[in-house]
């Protein structure tokens, strides 16, 4: 295979679409998976814990 | 896999290289191909380089932020080509390092600015835009018909150039100085020996209409003559257009 | 401050600001022909007032050894300080060239003062200096109280912090002495992006070392961004600024690229420069502090994780979008313009969860003005990411391209979305800092609140409208086949629309002052009696965390 500009500018423009439904599929994938679920709430609460009989 | 994604997040390292993967993926294959696009732009025969004293009135268009307001990039619309000419090749900017392509036109678009007007018109508008333009916005600048113009280092400047690929010839470099001084000075032997090195079509001239010292006015103004005539590629690309319809 | 250093790290701090004053005085000799001569001297005289602050305090008796069992929250207090002074002055600089285009002779008849000069002292003063400053300030905070850990040591906050306000020095002053490599947002020389580096090195390294103490196993997300923020800036940072100086002597560059590869790096440059530093850094900000605030947990934690992906990726695409029917090839213009407007959908989620975080608590945002800075800021990121991808399709972006709407657009961020999230998170940060009961004054907040947002709406308006009208007149045609008006027409036009702009500019400075005076008082109302117990990283038992 040639490595000329065609090469370039065909890569570019295919395979930024693969690359990006990979890192979407990966993204959701992690995000809904459910075991996760409950690490992620308790990171979404942990900022809240040092809240105690505060006043901010 | 998911395991893997859970300790990731864990090692922060390797979160790390997680981030630029994912990012510097764009950056790179929409860059790649503009560093091979000489392969597919036609050599342009008649392109040259800016003159030294060309260069440093460059300098000073930059340093005053001129970019800031006025672009050098006409776009491939039909009033644009009406209102400021043919419209902008890559090949123009080829030898602008940074280029000025802008990205606001608060005044005029500059790409074809060359010769339009006269060095005096340039100078009394540079001094105060108003006094030509009555309700022009432009700050006056006075200053440049003040300053004397520093040259003794013009060499480095295209030795510099050459560095990042600017064809300046040994010769060239070498004689900087005497040829910023002699494109400005019409009448000097200098003069002669610039115009052997740059061709008899550079502009000689005295720039800021004072035969004194060479000021930054005189810098500035040879360079805003050169703007779109580096080449004639554009034009003659308009005009094989216009017979080809 | 300095009596909260051990005497090791006074000896340490000695031999940096040593350092710092060789290198200015190098600098300045090399370059003593040149205006690099300047700023070597202003490196020279930094690092010896530094060197005198430090030699001040240098037999102070050791501080307090439990110390080590509280975060470290010094560099934060003083982070907050400058980053408001940053906006005072930028914004008072901003103004004053917004007025310049009403009335181009309200300057002195020196270069210093010109338009082409002060434009680049406000836009680094407004994004490096004030969202610089906040960013680090806050990335600190958030990153103690997220791991649970203190500050991985006690110089090196010190050395990103003044280092980083040194390099916004030497882009202000260097600008109106003339110095710029003149590519947009990146204006700084070759000897302060070096600097820079060196800087953003030990910011780095101290946010990893940071984070290997935590306690908690899970990086919140707000961490995410702010490492984005700082890893990816590094990249463009380095990558855009690649020049050949004239000499070691001369403070004049030129970039390695030209022309079109030029244009392409700068704007792919420009483009993630918002990215990463305008929106990651301070969605950082938004995902630590709106919650808190509000007292509510994020609306969906896995939300803001497919956000960061997708900003992280797409971002990156899109900068090509500044260059429709440019030279630049036709198929990079197509590639800019399909992220971009993808680029929506990951933007809208980040704002549209900050709201639903809100939703439940509207009474709050009614009644209390730093949770409605929060709000209107993630409206206006709603808004603004909209905007930006809808003038990145080709047809819209030949009318607004090169007009005072793309000046809207960038303001309807750095005003509705930057600063407002900045004003909320301070106004919620600086009475936890010095342990204050609330701010010094609810009014004063509240009197900001409407001075920003009035400010804002009357700014963006007025640009939409001159932008519109600029771009219509400039593709005109008479009835007879030629172009309706001449340049200076459209010129003429945008007086009115320039002074309303000037107008809202003033407001949103006012704004600023009042800010700023608020803290300033609040830093010097009475300490709560005994510091709340829980603000304080958990005590450490056995090895740190991983």
């Amino acid at each position: 295979m040639e490595f000329d500009h065609n090469f370039f500018v065909g890569f570019a423009k295919s395979y930024g679409l693969f690359h990006m439904m990979v890192i979407f599929f990966g993204a959701v994938v992690y995000a809904y998976w459910p075991s996760n679920q409950e690490k992620f709430d308790r990171a979404a609460n942990s900022i809240l814990e040092e809240d105690e009989g505060t006043q901010s | 896999m998911l395991d893997k994604h859970a300790k990731l997040e864990r090692n922060a390292l390797a979160f790390v290289f997680a981030i630029i993967f994912v990012a510097s993926i764009g950056g790179i294959v929409e860059i790649a191909p503009l560093f091979t696009i000489d392969e597919t732009v036609e050599e342009v025969e008649d392109m040259r380089v800016y003159t030294p004293l060309e260069v440093a009135g460059r300098n000073i268009y930059i340093r005053e932020g001129c970019y800031a307001c006025h672009s050098q990039m006409i776009r491939t619309l039909q009033d644009e080509v009406e209102r400021y000419g043919p419209y902008s090749l890559a090949v123009e900017s080829q030898y602008d390092h940074p280029m000025l392509w802008g990205s606001k036109r608060t005044g005029p678009d500059l790409a074809r600015l060359g010769e339009k007007y006269s060095d005096a018109w340039h100078v009394a508008h540079l001094i105060n835009p108003r006094d030509v333009v009555p309700s022009s916005v432009m700050p006056s600048y006075a200053w440049l018909q003040r300053n004397s113009l520093r040259y003794d280092d013009m060499g480095l400047h295209l030795a510099a150039l050459r560095k990042v690929g600017v064809p300046y010839t040994d010769e060239m470099i070498a004689s900087a100085s005497h040829d910023t001084y002699g494109q400005a000075r019409p009448d000097s032997e200098r003069a002669d020996e610039f115009l052997e090195r740059y061709g008899e079509d550079s502009n000689v001239r005295l720039f800021d209409g004072d035969p004194g010292r060479v000021t930054e006015m005189d810098a500035l103004v040879a360079y805003l003559q050169i703007l779109g005539r580096l080449t004639d590629a554009a034009h003659q690309q308009a005009n094989d257009q216009t017979e080809g319809d | 401050m300095v009596s909260q250093l051990t005497r090791d790290e006074r000896g340490s701090a000695m031999i940096l600001c040593v350092i710092l004053t060789l290198f200015g005085a190098t600098l300045g000799l090399m370059g003593r022909d040149d205006v690099l001569g300047w700023h070597g001297a202003l490196l020279a005289l930094s690092g010896m007032v530094l060197l005198f602050v430090v030699m001040n305090k240098l037999y102070d008796p050791d501080p307090d050894p439990d110390r080590v069992t509280r975060y470290y929250d010094d560099p934060t207090k003083v982070g907050v300080i400058v980053s408001m002074m940053w906006l005072v002055f930028a914004t008072f600089v901003g103004d004053w060239v917004a007025w310049l285009l009403v009335y181009p002779e309200a300057t002195f008849d020196a270069g210093w003062s010109s338009f082409g000069r002060l434009r680049p002292v406000h836009t680094t003063g407004v994004i490096f200096g004030f969202g610089g400053n906040a960013l680090i300030a806050t990335s600190f905070h958030v990153l103690q109280r997220t791991s649970r850990a203190r500050l991985a040591g006690s110089l090196a906050p010190w050395i990103v912090l003044i280092g980083f306000n040194l390099f916004c020095l030497l882009a202000v002053t260097g600008y109106m002495f003339g110095i710029t490599a003149s590519k947009e947002y990146a204006e700084p020389e070759w000897y302060a992006d070096l600097f820079l580096v060196v800087i953003w090195v030990v910011y780095f390294v101290l946010y990893l070392r940071t984070l290997a103490r935590r306690q908690e196993p899970h990086i919140y997300v707000a961490n995410w961004y702010f490492l984005a923020f700082i890893l990816v800036v590094a990249i463009l940072h380095i990558i855009n600024n690649l020049a050949v100086p004239v000499s070691l002597g001369h403070a004049k560059s030129y970039s390695l690229f030209s022309g079109v590869q030029d244009a392409m790096t700068q704007w792919w440059y420009g483009h993630n420069a918002v990215a990463f530093f305008l929106t990651s850094g301070f969605l950082g900000m938004l995902y630590y502090y709106l919650p808190r605030r509000a007292g509510r947990p994020i609306f969906s934690y896995r939300m803001s994780i497919i956000s960061f992906w997708g900003i992280t990726f797409l971002y990156m695409w899109a900068g090509s979008h500044h260059l429709h029917y440019t030279a630049l090839p036709h198929w990079v213009q197509n590639l800019g313009m399909t992220f971009s407007i993808i680029l929506v959908v990951p933007s809208w989620a980040s704002a549209g969860h900050a709201l639903l975080t809100l939703n439940g608590a509207w009474e709050k945002v009614r009644d209390d003005a730093t949770l409605r800075f929060m709000f209107v800021a993630a409206v206006f990121y709603g808004l603004s990411t909209f905007e930006g991808s809808f003038m990145a399709i080709r047809p819209v972006n030949s009318l607004s391209h090169y007009t005072d709407w793309t000046v809207g657009h960038v303001h309807a961020g750095a005003l509705g979305w930057v600063a407002m999230i900045t004003f909320g998170t301070f106004y919620t940060l600086v009475p936890m800092l010095w342990n204050r009961e609330r701010m010094y004054s609810s009014r004063l907040i509240e009197a900001h609140f409407w001075l920003a947002l009035a400010g804002t709406v009357i700014y963006v308006f007025a640009m939409w409208n001159s932008g519109i009208v600029q771009g219509l007149m400039w593709r005109a045609y008479a009835e007879n086949g030629t172009l309706a008006y001449s340049f200076i027409d459209s010129v003429d036009a945008m007086r009115p629309y320039y002074f309303a702009r000037a107008v809202g500019g003033f407001l949103f400075f006012l704004g600023g002052v009042i800010g700023l005076y608020n803290i300033w008082m609040t830093t010097r109302m009475p300490t709560m009696e005994k510091p709340p117990v829980y603000d304080l990283p958990p005590v450490v038992e056995a090895e740190p965390a991983e």
